[in-house]
C-alpha cells in the first residue's frame, strides 16, 4: 500500500460518520434491539390482587416497545418534531414518545383467563442520541441541515437534556464472564485465586474460587456468607464421584494429587448431603424443608448466573456450572504450580467497554422495573377501590420518563456511579471529538494504581499512547486511536454457537447439544 | 425585591436575569447582583460519598405537606439488627405523616390529580392549581358523599378551563378514573360551591392540539384561527359545543387549503358527531 491510499484510508476514519461511530452503533442496537430484550425479561408484571379469598388474580403482560422520534409537547396540546437546535435554544429534551402494547389479564384459578384491557399505550419519553437512526435529522443533507440550524460538521453522539448536551462517557470494565487467575496473600501466606465476574441481564456476582494454604479449594459467591468448600459445591450441583471430579479437574498427575487431598477433606459424598449441609449455611436455625428449598434457590439463582440460558433445564445448568467450577480449579492449581502466569488484568484482551448503548440499556431496566412497580401500586389501588382497571389509567409516563432523563442529566447512574454523562466540551471543534471518543477507568484516581495506569502493550492501535490528562486522571482517562474498531456482542448466541460448532469446536463430553463454555484463555 | 419588578428603576427598561446578576437591558444598569445560587454545588468528585445539593426541594402544593416531609433513608453499610430497626422506624416514621381521614384522601386525591395531569402532558403549575381547588373543595366540605375520583377529574378540567388550556370533558375522563357522571357531580358542586371564573370555552384554544393531531400545516391552523375569532364575534357558536366549533373551523380551513381531510376525521378528533361539525361548517361557508 503506497502513502496515497494510506492517506486516504486516514481520511475515511476522520470523516464525520466515523468518528462517533461506536456511539451510534451502540445506540441504535439498543434502540433496535436492546429495548426489547429489556422487556422480555421482565414479560410480565405480577400483582398481589388475588390473594384474598375470592379475588382472582390479575397480572400484566408487556409486549412490543416501539420509540418513535423526537416530538415537543406543546402547554396548549399540539405535538410537533422536535430538531435539535430547538430543544438546544428552548432548553427541552430532545426525547422520543415510547409505545409499549400492556394487556390487563384477570383470572387463571376458577375463572378462565380472560384480557381485561390491551392497548398499545405512552410508557414515556427516551432521551435520543443526535445523529442516531431515530434522530430526527438522520439522514439530512447538509443543505437541509443549514436549513434547520444544525451544523453539518457536528458529529453527533450525544443527548440534549434540558437543552445542554451530554455525552455519556465510554467505561472500560473488566471483562465479565471470564475466569482470572492470579495470586493473592491472606494472612501471610501465598495463595491462588481464581475469579469470575458472572454477569447476565444487568445482575453481576462475583465467584470467587480460593485454593488456601492447607491446599483445600472454597469458593465463595453471593448471598452466602463466608466460603464453601469446593467439593461440597460440585456435589451439590450434581458432580457426585471422586472419580468424576478428579478427571473433570485435570489429568495432571500433580493436580489429581492435590485433588485427592480435596476429596480425602470432603465433608459430604452424595449429592443430597451436600445440598442438605450448604442448606444449613444458608438459611441456618430454619426448617429442614426450608433449607432444602433456600440451598436449591441459591445454587439456581446467584450462583454463576451467566450460565443460564433461555430454554435449557435447570439440570443441565446445574452440571454446566460443576464444569465452570472445575476449570476455576484447575486454574488455581495451575498457577500453583508455575503451569501457568497469573493473567493480567490491564490485558486488553480482558477489558470490555461498555459504550452509550449499554449504559442506555442498564438505565431502561431500571427504568421499567420501577415503572413495573408504579403499575403494580396502581393497580392495585384501583382495584381496592373498585375502580374498572384499564392500561391507560394505571401506566404514569413520568415515572419512566423521570428516571431516563435524570441520571443523563446528572451523571448518576444506576449502580451508585457517578460522572457518567458530562458537558459536550464545546471550546473548540477538537475538544467535541476528543471528548466523543474519551474512555475512562473505574478505578478510582485517589489510589495510586501505577499498573493500571501504564501504557499496555496492548492498548498498540486502540487506544492513543499519548492522549491522556496530567495529574490525578493521568492513565485512568484515555482516548482512542483514530483507527479503532470497536466490535459489538452477537445478537443471537444461540446462532453464534451453531457456527462455532460447524467450524469444528466441540462442546464439553458428557453433554450434547447444549452450551459451549466461553472460552478462557 | 428589585428582580420581581421586572423594570428598570431607572429608565423603566426591560430586566434580564441570567444565573448571577440581574441587568436593564436598555440603560445597562446592574439592578441586583450576587443572588443566591439555590442549585447544586458545581464540582463533583466520583468518590465523594455526600450529597452536593446545598438545599432541598422547593415548597410545592401539590403534596399534602407541601413538600416539607422528613423522609428516613437507605443505607447499604447498615447490616442486621440495625437493618430492620430503620425499617421499623421508617414504617412507623410513614404511618405518622398522615394522620386524618381527610389527610389521606387529599394524598389519595393528589395523587390522582397527578396522573391525571402527566396522562393530558399538562404543565406543572395547572397541577399545582388543581391541587389548591381541590383542597378548597375539601374545606368547603364539599366532599361528603362524593367520589374522589370525580373531584380530582374535576379540579383538573376546571383548572385547564379557567387558564385557557381547556382539555375537553371525553379527554380528561379518558385520562382519569372517574366515570362521566362522578366529573359531572363533582364540577357542579364545585361551580356552585365555590363560583369557579370559567366563560364559554373560546374554539381557538383546541385548534393547537386538533391541528397537530390531524396533522394540518401551520397555515390551515392560522386560517382556522380567524375563523374562529369570526365564530365569536358573530356568535356562530352560541349555543354549540365549542370543540365541535373548533374542528368545524379546521375542517373549513382545509377545504379551503385543499386539505385532504373528511368531516368524519375532524369531528373524532374533538369527540363531537360529524352533524355537530357540519352544522357550524355551513353558517361558516354561508
Amino acid at each position: 500500500m503506497d502513502i496515497e491510499d494510506k492517506r486516504d484510508i486516514s481520511r475515511e476514519y476522520f470523516s464525520r460518520e466515523r468518528l462517533a461511530e461506536h456511539h451510534f452503533r451502540s445506540f441504535n442496537a439498543f434502540l433496535g434491539r436492546g429495548m426489547q430484550e429489556v422487556v422480555d425479561e421482565k414479560a410480565t408484571i405480577e400483582t398481589d390482587i388475588g390473594d384474598k379469598e375470592g379475588e382472582e388474580p390479575v397480572y400484566v403482560e408487556l409486549g412490543d416497545v416501539r420509540v418513535v422520534t423526537p416530538r415537543v409537547r406543546e402547554a396548549d396540546g399540539s405535538e410537533e418534531l422536535l430538531y435539535p437546535q430547538e430543544a438546544r435554544l428552548r432548553n427541552i429534551t430532545y426525547a422520543a414518545p415510547v409505545f409499549m402494547e400492556m394487556a390487563i389479564i384477570k383470572g387463571g384459578e376458577e375463572e378462565e383467563e380472560r384480557v381485561v384491557d390491551q392497548t398499545e399505550t405512552k410508557i414515556g419519553r427516551m432521551p435520543i442520541m443526535v445523529g442516531s437512526e431515530k434522530c430526527n435529522i438522520a439522514g439530512f443533507t447538509d443543505e437541509e441541515l443549514i436549513d434547520i440550524g444544525e451544523d453539518p460538521a457536528d458529529p453527533g453522539g450525544y443527548f440534549i437534556v434540558n437543552g445542554s448536551e451530554r455525552v455519556l462517557m465510554t467505561s472500560e470494565d473488566l471483562a465479565p464472564n471470564k475466569i482470572l487467575a492470579e495470586t493473592d496473600t491472606k494472612y501471610g501466606d501465598q495463595i491462588e485465586v481464581a475469579k469470575t465476574f458472572s454477569q447476565r441481564r444487568g445482575y453481576r456476582a462475583l465467584v470467587l474460587c480460593e485454593r488456601t494454604r492447607d491446599g483445600l479449594l472454597e469458593v465463595s459467591f453471593p448471598s452466602v456468607s463466608g466460603s464453601v468448600n469446593f467439593v461440597t459445591l460440585v456435589r451439590a450441583l450434581g458432580l457426585e464421584s471422586d472419580e468424576e471430579i478428579v478427571h473433570r479437574v485435570s489429568d495432571d498427575p500433580e493436580i489429581v494429587k492435590f485433588m485427592l487431598e480435596n476429596l480425602e477433606a470432603a465433608e459430604v459424598q452424595t449429592t443430597e448431603g451436600a445440598i442438605e449441609s450448604l442448606g444449613q449455611r444458608v438459611a441456618s436455625g430454619q426448617g429442614k424443608n426450608y433449607q432444602l428449598k433456600r440451598a436449591n434457590y441459591v445454587i439456581d439463582r446467584y450462583l454463576l448466573p451467566h450460565l443460564h440460558e433461555e430454554g435449557v433445564d435447570e439440570e443441565d445448568v446445574r452440571i454446566n456450572k460443576a464444569y465452570y467450577l472445575c476449570r476455576m480449579a484447575e486454574a488455581c492449581f495451575e498457577l500453583a504450580l508455575d503451569r501457568r502466569e497469573a493473567d493480567d488484568k490491564d490485558h486488553y484482551a480482558n477489558k470490555r467497554l461498555k459504550v452509550s448503548g449499554d449504559l442506555m440499556k442498564d438505565l431502561f431496566r431500571t427504568a421499567l422495573n420501577k415503572l413495573a412497580r408504579d403499575v403494580k401500586y396502581q393497580l392495585e389501588r384501583a382495584n381496592m377501590r373498585n375502580r374498572q382497571l384499564s392500561v391507560s389509567t394505571v401506566v404514569r409516563s413520568d415515572v419512566l420518563t423521570e428516571r431516563l432523563e435524570h441520571p443523563i442529566a446528572t451523571g448518576n447512574w444506576v449502580g451508585g456511579r457517578s460522572g457518567v454523562s458530562q458537558l459536550v466540551d464545546r471550546t473548540d471543534y477538537m475538544g467535541v471529538l476528543s471528548h466523543l471518543r474519551r474512555l475512562r477507568s473505574p478505578l478510582s484516581r485517589s489510589q495510586p494504581h501505577f499498573e493500571a495506569r501504564d501504557l499496555h502493550a496492548t492498548q498498540w492501535g486502540r487506544i492513543c499512547p499519548s492522549e491522556t490528562p496530567e495529574g490525578p486522571n493521568c492513565g485512568l482517562v484515555k482516548n482512542f486511536a483514530q483507527a479503532m474498531e470497536l466490535s459489538q456482542n452477537v445478537a443471537d448466541e444461540q446462532e453464534l454457537k451453531q457456527e462455532l460448532a460447524q467450524m469444528g469446536v466441540e462442546g464439553i463430553p458428557g453433554i450434547e447439544s447444549v452450551e459451549q463454555q466461553p472460552a478462557d484463555d | 425585591m428589585a428582580a420581581t419588578t421586572q423594570t428598570c428603576p431607572e429608565c423603566s427598561g426591560r430586566l434580564q436575569a441570567d444565573d448571577c446578576e440581574t441587568v436593564c437591558a436598555e440603560c445597562g444598569l446592574v439592578v441586583e447582583e450576587h443572588n443566591i445560587d439555590p442549585g447544586p454545588e458545581w464540582r463533583s468528585f466520583a468518590d465523594d460519598e455526600t450529597n452536593p445539593e446545598r438545599t432541598g426541594a422547593p415548597l410545592t402544593r401539590s403534596r399534602h405537606d407541601r413538600g416539607l416531609s422528613t423522609e428516613i433513608g437507605r443505607s447499604t453499610r447498615l447490616k442486621g439488627r440495625k437493618r430492620r430497626r430503620m425499617a421499623r422506624l421508617r414504617r412507623q416514621h410513614k404511618r405518622t405523616q398522615i394522620a386524618t381521614k381527610a389527610e389521606r384522601n387529599r394524598v389519595y386525591a393528589f395523587n390522582e390529580i397527578d396522573n391525571v395531569v402527566t396522562a393530558l402532558s399538562l404543565p406543572e403549575d395547572i397541577q399545582e392549581r388543581a391541587c389548591v381547588l381541590f383542597e378548597s373543595a375539601q374545606d368547603e366540605g364539599l366532599l361528603q358523599g362524593r367520589s374522589l375520583e370525580g373531584f380530582a377529574a374535576a379540579a383538573v378540567y376546571a383548572t385547564c378551563r379557567t387558564a385557557t388550556v381547556s382539555r375537553t370533558l371525553p379527554e380528561v375522563i379518558g385520562a382519569a378514573r372517574a366515570s362521566r357522571e362522578e366529573l359531572d357531580v363533582a364540577y357542579d358542586a364545585m361551580n356552585r360551591e365555590l363560583g369557579l371564573p370559567t366563560g364559554p370555552i373560546h374554539p381557538r384554544e383546541y385548534l393547537a392540539r386538533f391541528a397537530s393531531k390531524l396533522d394540518l400545516s401551520q397555515a390551515v391552523e392560522r386560517r382556522a384561527r380567524e375563523l374562529a375569532e369570526r365564530v365569536r364575534e358573530e356568535g356562530i357558536d352560541n349555543g354549540r359545543n365549542p370543540s365541535g366549533v373548533a374542528a368545524a373551523c379546521l375542517y373549513t380551513a382545509a377545504m379551503e387549503a385543499d386539505c385532504d381531510l373528511t368531516q368524519a376525521e375532524a369531528a373524532d378528533v374533538a369527540d363531537v358527531t360529524p352533524v355537530t361539525l357540519r352544522s357550524t361548517y355551513y353558517d361558516l361557508t354561508e
